[in-house]
């Protein structure tokens, strides 16, 4: 689908509209999508479909993926979760993975930050000094 | 044993682990070595981005949510959806005399088969020019060893001099012919044991041409002998868009170093015209508005950066210099286009090669009339001043008389004279290609037609007398033309000992 400039522009437009406090407020989203979709303008699907675009990036800055090669016990999620909280404010959205082949340590990444200590990724930067 | 394994037990112990902090984008857009990658919030304008799999990127456009990265390597081998990473560093290439004799492709790595470039240091592509202060005038001159260039459009060290015309008419031999001589004249002084004498190293950046051009260029540098004193940098039409429009700023970096390292360089840029059409592809497929003639709007900018980086550096920063040989390619004899109008207003000055001159049996095929060298004449030797200081009046002036002389109507004595010298002027001009002519010869064959000498020689034998007068000269009256080279300006005395020679040389001559 073509999005057009104005397009953009709109989508913009509603998406600072959904902005609480610097937080992205869901029920304003949720209301925004359904009256856009009542309208039924002839630009509407391109102007969601940019819309949709900027809250999936916001929810990705907003989401910390913290992956581990084994279950991490609950003090130390606890610790990760406040020290994240501590340095990207508050509303962050963590989810806890399992990801063998890192090997040992952990990978964070919250939007495009990402804080790998995995041992994977130690071997690998071993590699490339090679 | 044991206190081996518990200082090792130590160190384990102590040692921390540090996650050094990354910033990631997901490729979600490639084509013809372009891509599009959506996060990367904190990369750089020109940031090095790495794609994975050995690819680098290089950032050029920082949008709102995505970032357009050109493709420097394989762009085959990077996939939609794949991590893309920042790299905290600008795009550099390895500089230094390493790379002498070498051909490289833009990011400097060696494509001649001849192992791996001896270079410790490396310099950024992009690379901002020396200022006012750094700067100084153009006081010596670069001997290309083609007579009309020497004698009436100087070229100095740390000048601008843009070569264009059409398609065919001579403009990359020009530019090897210069560095060929430049080899020869690195090798006399290095022969001779000359300590003053500044080599000047050549740089030839072969942008979008086809491999058979760019080999035979090589055959015939190698043949010459002037490699050991060039680096090539090659980037032929196979090469992507993305590095086309980068290998002149490459080469530029290479130059740079003999220049910040108080030594001089010359670079060729063959040629620009290919460069903005390699720098438009990309900014079409970057998005970026296009405008004259589809060309983005900082087209004038890509050119005016790249050749403000050539200059002549004050004593006090190395009296190094860098000179630009950027060639244009004219479609049809247009120069009023948008590129070479461009080019022509940034550069300081311009040799014209024309098409009909060529097939006139005139060359180079310089058009002398409209080339000219805005600052080369205060770097021109004082012996060439003197003898070829007169040259481009009399030639313009025989250009206009012969254009009258052609309506067959009678001529008075004189300007039959003007003409018989314009033509023979015309004729010793004449010069076969990767034959560079040493100054000391042009000033003696140009001294010669200033006084005469050739007023009685058929204009068919014109050529014939040069070559015998040359030879008489290098074979007989060496110690001349090395006076003059010494001297570097013709006094009376050398002015009588060169009558003499020419008259000796006159009575043998039938």
């Amino acid at each position: 689908m073509k999005i057009t400039k104005r397009a953009k522009r709109e989508a913009k437009q509603l998406y600072r509209f959904c902005l609480v406090g610097g937080l992205l407020d869901e029920n304003r989203v949720r209301q925004i999508v359904q009256r856009a979709v009542a309208i039924s303008e002839r630009d509407c699907p391109s102007i969601l479909a940019h819309f949709l675009r900027l809250v999936k990036l916001d929810c990705a800055q907003r989401t910390a993926t913290i992956e581990s090669a084994t279950p991490l016990p609950a003090d130390l999620q606890t610790v990760v979760r406040t020290g994240l909280t501590r340095r990207y404010g508050p509303g962050l959205t963590t989810t806890f993975a399992e990801r063998p082949e890192l090997i040992g340590g952990m990978r964070i990444q919250v939007g495009c930050d990402v804080y790998d200590g995995s041992v994977r990724a130690g071997l690998e930067a071993l590699e490339k000094s090679f | 044993m044991a206190d081996l394994l518990k200082e090792i037990e130590a160190q384990i112990a102590g040692a921390k682990t540090i996650a050094a902090k990354q910033n990631v984008g997901v490729i979600c857009e490639i084509g013809d070595g372009v891509a599009k990658i959506e996060g990367l919030t904190d990369a750089m304008l020109n940031e090095m981005i790495d794609l994975g799999n050995g690819v680098t990127g290089l950032a050029l456009s920082l949008d709102e949510t995505e970032v357009g990265v050109i493709i420097l390597g394989d762009y085959t081998q990077v996939k939609e959806g794949g991590e893309a990473r920042t790299t905290g560093k600008l795009l550099q290439v390895p500089v230094g005399k390493g790379l002498l004799g070498r051909v490289v492709n833009m990011l400097g790595e060696p494509v001649d088969g001849k192992g791996p470039i001896k270079s410790d240091k490396s310099y950024p592509v992009e690379k901002t020019a020396p200022g006012i202060i750094r700067r100084r005038s153009v006081s010596q001159p670069v001997q290309t060893g083609i007579m009309p260039i020497d004698a009436m459009i100087p070229i100095g060290r740390g000048q601008r001099e843009l070569i264009i015309g059409d398609r065919a008419t001579g403009k990359t031999t020009i530019c090897i012919d210069t560095i060929i001589s430049q080899a020869r004249l690195n090798k006399a002084a290095e022969a001779a044991g000359d300590t003053e004498y500044r080599p000047l190293y050549c740089i030839y950046v072969a942008i979008g041409q086809k491999q058979s051009t760019i080999a035979r260029v090589i055959a015939v540098l190698e043949e010459t002998g002037a490699m050991p004193y060039t680096i090539i940098v090659a980037s032929p039409a196979s090469d992507s868009a993305s590095n086309q429009y980068l290998a002149p700023f490459a080469g530029a970096a290479m130059g740079e170093w003999f220049m910040d390292n108080g030594m001089d360089a010359l670079i060729v840029y063959d040629d620009l015209s290919k460069q903005a059409v390699a720098y438009r592809q990309v900014s079409l497929l970057l998005k970026r508005p296009s405008g004259r003639e589809a060309f983005p709007g900082d087209v004038f900018y890509l050119h005016s950066r790249l050749l403000e980086r050539a200059a002549r550096v004050d004593e006090k920063y190395g009296n190094g210099s860098l000179t630009a040989m950027p060639i244009i390619e004219t479609q049809a004899g247009d120069v009023s286009a948008y590129i070479p109008t461009n080019v022509i207003s940034i550069t300081d000055g311009q040799i014209f090669l024309e098409t009909d001159l060529f097939y006139q049996g005139v060359r180079p095929a310089i058009n002398v009339g409209i080339s000219v060298s805005r600052v080369g004449s205060a770097a021109q030797l004082k012996a060439m001043k003197q003898v070829a200081g007169q040259l481009k009046g009399e030639l313009a002036q025989f250009r206009e008389l012969a254009a009258f002389a052609q309506f067959g109507s009678d001529l008075d004595a004189k300007t039959q004279a003007q003409i018989d010298r314009g033509k023979r002027i015309v004729e010793i001009f004449k010069q076969a290609q990767y034959n560079p002519i040493p100054v000391e010869i042009q000033v003696v064959v140009i001294w010669t037609v200033q006084n005469g000498y050739l007023d009685q020689v058929p204009v068919a034998r014109v050529k014939e007398f040069q070559n015998k007068l040359t030879e008489y000269f290098t074979t007989r009256k060496s110690q001349l033309l090395a006076k003059i080279g010494r001297e570097k300006a013709l006094s009376d005395a050398l002015k009588a000992e060169l009558k003499a020679a020419a008259d000796e040389f006159k009575q043998t001559w039938k």
